[in-house]
């Protein structure tokens, strides 16, 4: 029923809103959820349970009623205790056979029996039933259905920043806002609620005081003009720094602040008696927001079970809202609320002290509340269920005690303590710059949560200089707001800890009974605090019955690890708009138009093969490498790192960082380059080029790019030489132009004398190519005359655009990287990384001819001269499959196997045009390694394949390829 | 069109077909549509790579600079240089100069620098070069960089060398007659990636891409 309009409602009567809820057309205002709009038009059973399929209705109103989740259209799990109406909109329950009345899971209620704590594990400890149980479970579980068609929604993320942020939008955290800023901080304070005001809104105790108040302080913050108050955020986790992730519909903040107030206030718990479950039996918080956010009558005739002044205040907006309220249980036998009592008993409510309420007695098609039955509850927690009372409601409202928000406070790395005075954990050491207000510290009377939170204010904001911090004072609540043991244990069962796992008070005294008495895991074991509202109404609980079932106190017991995020955030906001930077070089466009396949190489996008009409990948790989043998390929090196180095010492950070020898290096010529980390294993190769004597231009690997860079930065910085590095990785394009006719191609465009005399294999000249300045590299990767080019990056599309059209009568073609991977493997070149992994030396890349041990120092000499004194283990080697093998061809990492033992590996492996056969690169024992030598390689299948440890190069032995310009065999 | 020069953003802005024109020898987009100027005073995003620049770096570059009569700024700040255009100071002995349309500082320092002065190293700058206007420029900067720039005061000219989208940036703010203009540098080999990103973000914004005409040529900024 809804009731006539009350001060401070959020609902908006003169828009009606029309909507489906299981097939059924249900009209609400604007400023409904879609629970209020529902339970206005006496809509009770709202959604089944878990497990058991059992009827649920409102249990908290708050954000974690999730045994009333509903699927709207492609949205899934829609939370209907604060989602908004919105209009046409067409809801169902979830998990539910058959909709939500003829729900026949609901049968599963009487099998509950059969349903132990533990099941699934029990369940899946028969391996042969495996299969049968998983299928069931699958089938059973699962709440919603996933459309796989929905669009990826671009959410945007922001990144925000303010000195003091406050969490809660309470009393306390409104006063901490005010008095931070009123110091001079720019303050943010943010509420899950669509609006601000927090309890003191809708616990009003039948009275419009505490609203009146509340309002004011709101007003005062809505008008400061250093304060910003964002609703309908939730600050959803903790991460170092005051960094906290704030969650609105839209998308998510990354909010830095330089320091953080949590005022997130409590959680209201339930009572545990029988049938607690039932709808119509609410947490009071839940009335009273029935009543003043949304003017919905909760009951009709309402019994109140207390064990704090707020059940009391419960009563009265109940009473003063029309409800009848037919008694309020007190569990406590004495408490100090005097005038409080006093004004329930004026309203003619009969007050039962040392009660509980033994069982909800439900209505005749069990989807709701017929009446609370009563009994004597001992000072020791024990029921008399001799002496019950039977007395008729339509709806029981529990107020027995409360859990602090504290998650964000655990996340940030607070010391929480047991306070026994308010029977709740309270901070004991807060973190450097997080500071906590409010219930969430232990405060609940109104006066109290005012000046804490001021206090609060002043700290955060005197922590970041503003202002000075306020004297500490000592508060100290009357009495407990929570009962030490709201659990009333019943013959039948069914007196729910758990509402989203349907977890019993029987399941948690089995679960300590197999020797699950720890609190983290017996969380595994019950699965407590694992369901959608993460234990938000069942932990504390949960806690007070393993420390009395282990005779510990709760502190004893202690809480479970708080991990981000403590509150679900839609994957929308955290998959929407993602960032992956990517690299492409200033050739990028001319690959496209050539038809090449791309391949991620890193951050960069490479070709890895240029497609032809009717061929196959296969077919283009072979066909780019033909040309490269045969005429001339031209392919895009630019991923190479490129670094300058300068200065009088150059020469000497060179010597120290690579383990050749440079120093005797004439200008104008290249060097093969080997990088080794300080264990002496390969990290990165390249070409060391000297273009003065203080001058040195030298490539890295393109994975190695950034990472070298930064190392030889860091070096630079540590030896403190007299040298300077410049990386040129993205500023300078290349290309290597390779095959036979590659001078042929080059020659019309530059004036650079390409005689083998006065340009030998291994030299570098700068000369203009195509009016371009340019670096020109004679090096053989693929085992061809070659020549790399290096340009400013602004020139390469002119520079690729020259040689493109000077190479159409060679027959010039474009290679990707698929063909050069198999170039330079008839070659017998290796690719770090590919043919070396993060344990090879150079002993064991065959690569001694590099290493001069003799220098002074260079970077991993002294574990090499260590691994040197020791036997190789493994060595790599080439090797060759018969030429006319034809059956299964080994891939890279099958398996060499000698006598049982693994003895090797393939490291590089592929079909060899110029050989005619598969040629390959393997780590093998040095005692295998000897020419034409057998090995046997294992296949995925367990076979075996045959092949003959070959020398390297496979392709040109003698190197004479790569030395003679075309022009020159020419003349 | 056979340009010598080329934009790392040429290739993508040329799918939105601007007017182009040659600006030191690299075509640039002049204008996209009759909508630049609104754009710009929304989120406006324009290339501005064809500027010329140069770096240096080394232990003497600072008094090798103040030998040519350049005005050193302090470390992460920018001054205007006397021709045009700007010198930003990347570190305690590493610089970039940009010239304006007119100015050819940055190119004269590059000639100088190839008679290899002692401790002074050239560095070839290839960037990819922004500048983003407009009143929703706040908003694109807290989607796309964790850097609070609201903390910047442009009156003291600083530059920041941060990430923004996972890319490593220079930026600088400009305090011009028509408001805020951010300058930004980045890797010409992320300059399409970035380009692509923001763009998308200006375009949710109501903002767009904008030509030189409305950053340069019009004076509002150089």
């Amino acid at each position: 029923m809804r009731l006539t309009a009350i001060p401070g409602e959020w609902i908006d009567r003169s828009t009606e809103v029309e909507f489906q809820f299981e097939g059924n057309t249900y009209r609400g205002y604007r400023g409904d959820t879609i629970s209020s709009a529902l339970w206005c038009a006496e809509v009770r059973l709202l959604g089944r349970s878990f497990k058991y399929h059992r009827p649920r209705g409102i249990l908290s109103l708050a954000n974690h009623d999730i045994n009333a989740l509903m699927q709207a259209g492609q949205r899934l799990n829609v939370r209907a205790d604060v989602e908004p109406l919105a209009a046409q909109q067409q809801l169902t329950s979830v998990n539910t056979f058959g909709g939500l009345q003829a729900d026949s899971g609901r049968w599963l209620n009487h099998l509950a029996k059969f349903l132990p704590v533990g099941f699934y594990y029990k369940a899946f400890h028969t391996k042969a039933l495996f299969p049968l149980w998983e299928r069931l479970f699958r089938r059973l579980t699962g709440l919603g259905k996933l459309d796989f068609d929905t669009p990826h929604l671009r959410t945007p993320k922001d990144y925000d920043f303010c000195d003091v942020l406050v969490i809660g939008a309470g009393a306390s955290g409104l006063n901490a806002a005010l008095a931070a800023a009123d110091a001079g901080a720019e303050v943010v304070i943010v509420d899950e609620n669509a609006r601000a005001g927090g309890s003191a809104a809708y616990q009003r105790g039948g009275k419009a005081d505490s609203y009146t108040q509340i309002n004011a302080l709101l007003n005062s913050v809505v008008k400061h003009p250093r304060i910003r108050l964002f609703t309908s955020t939730v600050a959803a986790a903790y991460y170092a720094d005051h960094w906290i992730p704030l969650v609105d519909e839209q998308k998510m903040t990354k909010m830095r602040a330089g320091s953080v107030i949590v005022a997130t206030g409590v959680f209201e718990q339930p009572a545990v008696f029988h049938n607690n479950d039932l709808p119509g039996v609410m947490l009071a918080s839940a009335a009273q927001r029935l009543i003043y956010r949304y003017a919905v009558q909760p009951m009709q005739s309402a019994v109140v079970l207390t064990a704090n002044a707020d059940g009391y205040r419960a009563a009265l907006d109940l009473a003063a809202q029309g409800v009848n309220v037919a008694a309020l249980i007190d569990m406590r036998s004495d408490h100090q609320q005097v005038e409080l009592a006093a004004a329930v008993q004026a309203c003619g409510i009969n007050i039962f002290h040392a009660h509980c309420i033994l069982e909800a007695e439900a209505t005749a098609d069990g989807n709701g509340v017929a009446a609370a039955i009563i009994c004597p509850f001992d000072a020791d927690g024990n029921a008399d269920a001799a002496s019950t009372m039977r007395i008729p409601c339509d709806g029981i409202v529990m107020s027995v005690g409360w859990a602090p928000t504290a998650n964000l406070l655990y996340q940030a790395g607070t010391r929480m303590r047991f306070a026994d005075d308010v029977q709740q954990f309270v901070p004991e050491n807060l973190p450097e710059g997080v500071f906590a207000c409010g219930r969430v510290n232990g405060v609940y009377d109104t006066v109290h949560k005012l000046m804490d939170g001021a206090r609060a204010g002043r700290d955060a904001a005197a922590y970041l200089g503003y202002g000075s911090a306020g004297n500490a004072v000592t508060i100290v609540e009357t009495e407990s707001p929570s009962h030490a043991w709201p659990v009333v244990a019943h013959p039948k069962g069914k007196n729910f800890i758990d509402f989203d796992e349907d977890l019993q008070l029987k399941d948690f005294e089995n679960a300590v009974q197999e020797g699950f008495d720890n609190i983290e895991l017996l969380k595994r074991y019950t699965t407590v605090g694992m369901g959608p509202s993460q234990g938000k109404h069942s932990n504390m609980n949960a806690l007070r019955i393993l420390a009395r079932l282990t005779g510990k106190s709760p502190g004893q017991v202690g809480t479970t690890t708080a991990r981000p995020f403590f509150h679900p955030v839609p994957l929308s906001h955290l998959a929407g708009r993602g960032f992956s930077p990517e690299r492409l070089t200033p050739l990028h466009h001319q690959h496209v138009q050539l038809g090449a396949v791309f391949m991620p190489a890193g951050v960069w996008q490479r070709p890895e093969y240029y497609a032809q009409a009717g061929l196959t990948r296969t077919e283009c790989i072979r066909g780019e490498v033909a040309c490269v043998r045969n005429q001339v390929g031209i392919i895009d090196v630019g991923t190479l790192g490129k670094i300058e180095i300068y200065g009088p010492d150059a020469v000497e950070f060179l010597e120290r960082v690579y383990i050749s020898r440079y120093a005797n290096l004439k200008v104008g010529m290249t060097r093969y380059a080997i990088m080794c980390d300080e264990s002496g294993v390969i990290i990165d190769d390249g070409v060391v080029a000297r273009l003065g004597e203080q001058h040195f231009y030298f490539t890295t690997t393109t994975s190695g790019a950034a990472p070298i860079y930064r190392e030889l930065t860091r070096l630079n910085t540590l030896w403190q030489l007299d040298c300077g590095l410049v990386n040129l990785t993205g500023a300078m394009a290349a290309v290597n132009l390779a095959g036979p006719k590659a001078a042929e191609v080059l020659a019309p465009l530059t004036e650079l004398d390409l005689s083998l005399a006065e340009f030998p294999y291994m030299g570098i000249r700068e000369a203009s190519v195509a009016g371009i300045p340019a670096r020109l590299m004679r090096v053989g990767f693929v085992g061809e005359l070659g020549y790399e080019i290096h340009v400013p990056a602004a020139y390469a599309d002119a520079l690729w655009q020259a040689l493109w059209q000077s190479g159409q009568p060679q027959g010039l073609r474009a290679f990707g990287v698929e063909a050069q991977r198999l170039l330079r493997l008839e070659k017998g070149h290796i690719i770090i990384g590919q043919d070396t992994d993060g344990l090879t030396t150079p002993l064991q890349a065959n690569l001694n001819w590099a290493l001069k041990m003799d220098k002074a120092f260079f970077i991993g000499q002294r574990s090499l001269q260590i691994v040197a004194q020791q036997a190789l283990q493994q060595k790599l080697t080439g090797f060759v499959l018969d030429a006319g093998y034809n059956g299964t061809v080994p891939q890279e990492c099958h398996l060499i196997i000698e006598q049982g033992d693994i003895a090797g590996r393939i490291t590089s492996i592929a079909w060899s045009p110029s050989l005619q056969r598969h040629i390959g690169l393997a780590f093998v024992r040095p005692d295998l390694a000897v020419e034409n030598g057998a090995i046997a390689i294992r296949l995925s299948d367990g076979s075996m394949v045959e092949a003959r440890i070959h020398p390297t190069p496979f392709y040109d032995p003698k190197n004479i390829r790569q030395q003679h310009p075309a022009q020159e065999l020419a003349a | 069109m056979n340009p010598l020069r080329k934009s790392p953003l040429h290739d993508v802005i040329a799918r939105q077909q601007p007017e182009w024109g040659m600006v030191n020898a690299m075509p640039t987009a002049l204008q996209f549509d009759q909508g630049d100027s609104q754009r710009s005073a929304t989120l406006g995003i324009a290339d501005l790579s064809c500027l010329w620049r140069h770096g240096l770096k080394g232990p003497r570059s600072v008094e090798w600079l103040e030998t040519q009569g350049i005005a050193v700024p302090a470390v992460n700040c920018w001054a205007p240089l006397a021709d045009g255009g700007l010198i930003a100071r990347l570190g305690k002995t590493e610089f970039m100069l940009e010239d304006g349309l007119m100015g050819n500082t940055a190119r004269h320092i590059q000639s100088l620098l190839a008679d290899r002065p002692d401790g002074v190293y050239p560095v070839l700058r290839q960037d990819a070069a922004f500048a983003l206007t407009g009143a929703a420029l706040q908003q694109l900067l807290r989607q796309t960089c964790s850097f609070n720039f609201k903390t910047l005061d442009a009156a003291s000219r600083p530059l920041v060398l941060t990430t923004m989208v996972g890319v490593p940036v220079t930026i600088l703010p400009q305090a011009t007659s028509d408001g805020m203009l951010y300058r930004l540098w980045c890797d010409g080999t992320y300059g399409e990636y970035l380009w692509r990103t923001l763009l998308d973000i200006a375009l949710e914004l109501d903002g767009g891409a904008i030509g030189l005409n409305h950053l340069i040529l019009e004076g509002k900024s150089q």
